[in-house]
């Protein structure tokens, strides 16, 4: 009852004034920031479960039942299962001890969409069995457990995903690798503080306007011109390289041959996409709407600039180009 | 063959839940099998319904019983445990509730939190197993029973994929045997205490001596071969026919159960015990095992004499006025004691007292026929006038001929059961013959009681200890002669001389294997029943007689003088600190510890440096084998060639790590390098 009493107050950011709150963080910045956690005695806390209890009063009713029916058979099954018990902890124990863990790089991704992290299960030894990987503050990462082996002599690739809230650099949360095999009666776990940092670019605005006009690129006339009727765009037969998307399909459907349409981006136009345009409410909204332009322009093939107030990215084109300036959109 | 074939392949087919299920769904239906034969009949084919239904769902993939049908069905087995025990919570209703909820309890698998309670109920459910039996066969049965339980435990937690069951099993296995030691410790050392709250009445008295008989509803006795007690002779051994050792001595009838005296007279006017010894005394020790009865069966006659009665450390033993040695609360250790008897004695009152009249009484209204038979034999001629001894050798002569049998299953007798059994079936054990002679005894006006105790034991002894076993357990008779006192008479002598005469009690029937084997091959199968019965004797004296007399001796063994159960509980914890300082101590050490591949790398590493060719920590022999060829040039070839061998282990498919001769065959090349 107490733990679903705090619950709405940590997800409502007053946590860190309860004791336990406070305790957690105290523990964890204790713990080192790393990205290749090496699982050892230091680093590994093992308690008896809610089953593991559980069976500890089943062991102590049949030890009753033992002494008061005087079966010696009776004691020996519970004292097998006792032994068989202890072991398991240091079974549950070994089953993460020597193990290491290794978060990859992660990919950066748009605010609000998971992104995927990667985490190397290394193993040395024997096989490992049912390690659950999953966010150490369960309210607010969700309760989301992933489950993997780890063979033996070998290496585990698993992946849990993280929601960034908004955009910017964000650090990764700490993460908690437990186990319970074999018997589930212990839980031996480990809290991690991975040092890498998740980029979240601005979530692109849903239905944004659209693109800004651009101005024409100096000495190409021809370009000017038709940059400004841009509905007045030609087609021309099909050539090697053009896209899909540039197909005009209805009149490939009426004529029966292949032309496309002649785009007015590729090299032709030039593009910004300015912070003074994009005019929508506050900043976020802004880069929001920025966002989903670069996106834009990118699919279209234009070549487009970025400018921010203080910050400016010169027209270019390509992949690297757009995370350049979605980057910028992140980190401005 | 490809009937079996085919099964195998549709179990390596079935999705993982299912095959798990079905796993479970056999590992409990092994557990709860050994009740089958205790409970009632419905119980069994309830579980066994229930179990096949969860079976059908799994396979067929239909949706759980709701929450209702459910209730239900516990609470018709509530109703029907009702029914057939009048109560919710003796030994057997409790035991029949639990295999209910076991099995309805499967109905509900839904989380993991119902399947934990599986397992914790399959647990508990095994120790009950042990209230019935606890042969070597119940152990191995229901070790196996905790090997699947255990097993499927384990695969509940292996959520990924779908991990062979052998995978499970072995993870199992590893965890109980591993386990052996403590429970090794434990059951040697975990101080055997008395019954805490007294001892529940349904535990006692299936077997031996309880206090009191009762013919009616015995239908058949079992053959219980567990040893009641050892003795030992320091001079001659008496022969079968001399051992009676003697139980509880039964007075008083009431038509339907025989129990102690309840006398009627003040006890100047009863009956007193007055012992007359002749010869010789014979000497002889006893280890009785846990009887939990409060008597002790000592050989007739063990006087209360300094010379010859039995002593024993903190307890009380007395000789009551009927000549039965008891103590003063249930046996529940093995106890020893040394005692003297006289094989040739007369005992109790040589003149008639008034409460020799409590030994005459016969209930009113019942056994109306033996009584006018015994009326008629008084009318024969020649027995008119005659005495006690010529009237119990009559009756003696009367079952030898008058076709009695003697038998382990003579069937349940009525309210009448002396009429029965005297006058018309004549089908009848020891206790039979033992309480009609005294009947018609009485009916003759001759004093008379039924003593219950054993006789007889083991042909040969072990190590010079005679075996005295439950199936010797035995009622004979004694009957008042004026001028002489009690005389011990056996009746069933007269009809089985050789349950007497050699101890041998009947034996049911072989069962079918057994009957089968003996028509294979006598020799053989006396060879094998040799062989079980040694085995079988071995878990009895080890397993299932260890108490805290055993404990003592252990702890004797270890030279601790005298044993209290305080130096038990001192040594189990020192063992235990020792375990726990031990483990610490691994700890630490394997803290330490370097992987085994990083040590070898490391070590490597260090050699190539002395020979000039610096590497990474991180590199792999591989890369290292270059460096070598570089740095060394043809010098280094066979170094290079090495590091590549061990590039290739460690990445080879097998991953097996390498092995240490590798090590040694790389030291000694890197120590002949030439040109230093």
């Amino acid at each position: 009852m107490a733990a679903a009493a705090t619950q709405p107050a940590r997800r409502h950011g007053a946590a860190g004034f309860s004791p336990r709150a406070r305790f957690r963080q105290w523990w964890q910045a204790r713990l080192p920031l790393t990205d290749t956690w090496q699982l050892g005695q230091r680093n590994i806390y093992i308690l008896p479960t809610r089953a593991g209890l559980t069976f500890a009063l089943t062991l102590l009713v049949m030890l009753l039942a033992s002494i008061n029916y005087q079966l010696n058979l009776g004691y020996a099954l519970t004292f097998l299962l006792a032994g068989a018990a202890l072991v398991s902890m240091h079974l549950t124990h070994g089953n993460l001890r020597g193990l290491t863990l290794h978060l990859r790089p992660p990919a950066p991704g748009f605010a609000g969409e998971p992104a995927l992290l990667e985490v190397v299960i290394t193993n040395p030894g024997r096989e490992r069995h049912g390690l659950a990987l999953r966010f150490e503050d369960r309210a607010a990462h969700g309760e989301t457990v992933v489950w993997s082996d780890a063979p033996a002599l070998g290496q585990g690739v698993t992946h849990v995903s993280l929601v960034p809230p908004g955009r910017g650099w964000h650090a990764v949360p700490p993460l908690v690798v437990e186990t319970v095999f074999p018997f589930g009666l212990f839980r031996a776990w480990t809290v991690w503080r991975p040092a890498s940092r998740v980029l979240a670019w601005p979530r692109p605005e849903a239905a944004p306007p659209p693109l800004p006009a651009g101005a024409a690129r100096a000495g190409d006339e021809r370009a000017a011109r038709r940059s400004a009727g841009s509905e007045l765009d030609g087609v021309r037969p099909w050539r090697r390289g053009d896209t899909m998307r540039q197909v005009v399909w209805k009149k490939v459907a009426r004529s029966g041959e292949l032309v496309s349409r002649e785009t007015t981006g590729s090299s032709t136009r030039e593009l910004w996409l300015d912070w003074q345009d994009a005019a929508a409410g506050d900043a976020e909204s802004r880069l929001s709407r920025l966002a989903a332009w670069v996106l834009q322009a990118d699919r279209e093939g234009l070549t487009a600039g970025l400018r921010l107030p203080g910050r400016e990215l010169p027209p270019a084109q390509g992949d690297a180009h757009r995370r350049a300036a979605l980057d910028l959109l992140a980190t401005w | 063959m490809t009937a079996l074939a085919t099964f195998q392949e549709r179990v390596a087919h079935l999705p993982r839940e299912t095959r798990d299920t079905l796993f479970l769904l056999a590992v409990i239906a092994w557990t709860i099998a050994p009740h089958a034969l205790q409970l009632a009949p419905w119980c069994g084919l309830m579980a066994l319904a229930l179990l096949l239904w969860r079976a059908k769902l799994a396979l067929g993939g239909g949706a759980l019983p709701g929450r209702w049908t459910i209730t239900a069905l516990l609470v018709l087995a509530a109703a029907l445990t009702w029914w057939g025990e009048r109560t919710l919570l003796g030994k057997e209703a409790g035991i029949t509730m639990l295999v209910v909820l076991m099995s309805l309890k499967t109905l509900e698998l839904r989380a993991r939190r119902d399947a934990l309670v599986v397992f914790f109920l399959g647990f508990f459910l095994l120790l009950t197993h042990f209230l019935y039996s606890q042969s070597l066969l119940t152990g191995l049965w229901l070790l196996a029973a905790v090997w699947g339980l255990l097993t499927a435990l384990a695969l509940a937690h292996m959520p990924v994929g779908r991990p062979p069951l052998a995978r499970a099993g072995a993870v199992a296995a590893r965890a109980a045997l591993l386990g052996v030691p403590l429970m090794a410790v434990l059951f040697l050392l975990f101080p055997r205490i008395g019954p805490l709250w007294g001892l529940p009445n349904d535990a006692a008295g299936r077997t031996g001596l309880s206090g009191s008989l009762r013919l009616g509803g015995v239908a058949s006795i079992a053959e219980d071969d567990s040893i009641v007690m050892r003795v030992r002779f320091a001079g001659r051994v008496p022969t079968a026919d001399q051992m009676y050792f003697r139980g509880p001595v039964l007075s008083t009838f009431d038509g339907r159960e025989w129990t102690r005296l309840v006398p009627s007279f003040p006890a100047r006017l009863r009956p007193r015990l007055e012992l007359e010894l002749r010869g010789e005394p014979l000497r002889y020790e006893v280890t009785l095992e846990p009887s939990r009865l409060p008597l002790l069966p000592l050989l007739e006659i063990t006087p209360d004499r300094d010379d010859a009665a039995p002593r024993l450390d903190g307890w009380l033993l007395t000789l009551r006025p009927d000549a039965q040695w008891q103590v003063d609360r249930p046996v529940s250790e093995r106890i020893r004691v040394e005692a003297a008897a006289w094989l040739d004695h007369r005992h109790a009152p040589r003149d008639p007292v008034p409460g020799l009249v409590d030994l005459l009484r016969l209930p009113a209204g019942f056994n109306p026929r033996t009584l006018e038979w015994a009326q008629a034999l008084r009318r024969q001629p020649g027995l008119a006038q005659a005495g006690p001894h010529e009237l119990a050798a009559a009756l003696m002569r009367h079952i030898a001929s008058g076709g009695y049998t003697y038998t382990l299953e003579p069937g349940t007798y009525g309210r009448d059961a002396i009429d029965e059994f005297w006058l018309d079936r004549k089908f009848g054990f020891c206790e039979h013959f033992a309480t009609a002679f005294v009947v018609v005894m009485r009916a003759l006006n001759v004093p008379a009681r039924v003593v219950t105790g054993y006789q007889g034991t083991d042909l040969t002894p072990q190590d010079g200890w005679w075996i005295v076993r439950q199936r010797y357990a035995h009622a004979w008779a004694e009957y008042w002669v004026p001028g002489e006192g009690w005389v011990r008479i056996d009746p069933t002598a007269a009809v089985a001389p050789d349950r007497i005469r050699l101890s041998s009690s009947l034996r049911p029937a072989p069962g079918f294997v057994e009957g089968a084997l003996e028509g294979l091959n006598p020799a053989f199968a006396a060879d094998l029943k040799r062989l079980w019965e040694t085995v079988n004797n071995r878990w009895n004296q080890w397993v299932l007689n260890y108490s805290r007399g055993q404990q003592f001796d252990l702890l004797r063994t270890l030279g601790i003088t005298s044993p209290s159960w305080q130096d038990l509980a001192t040594v189990l914890i020192t063992l235990l600190c020792g375990a726990a300082l031990a483990g610490a101590g691994w700890a630490w050490w394997d803290r330490r510890r370097q992987d085994p591949w990083q040590r070898l790398q490391r070590r490597v590493q260090q050699r190539l440096a002395a020979l000039g060719v610096e590497v990474a920590p991180h590199d792999a022999p591989r890369r290292r084998a270059e460096r070598v060829r570089a740095v060394l040039g043809a010098r280094g070839e066979a170094l290079a060639t090495a590091l590549e061998t061990l590039d290739r282990q460690r990445y080879a498919q097998g991953r097996r790590l390498p092995h240490t001769g590798w090590w040694r065959q790389f030291s000694a090349l890197a120590r002949a390098v030439p040109g230093r």
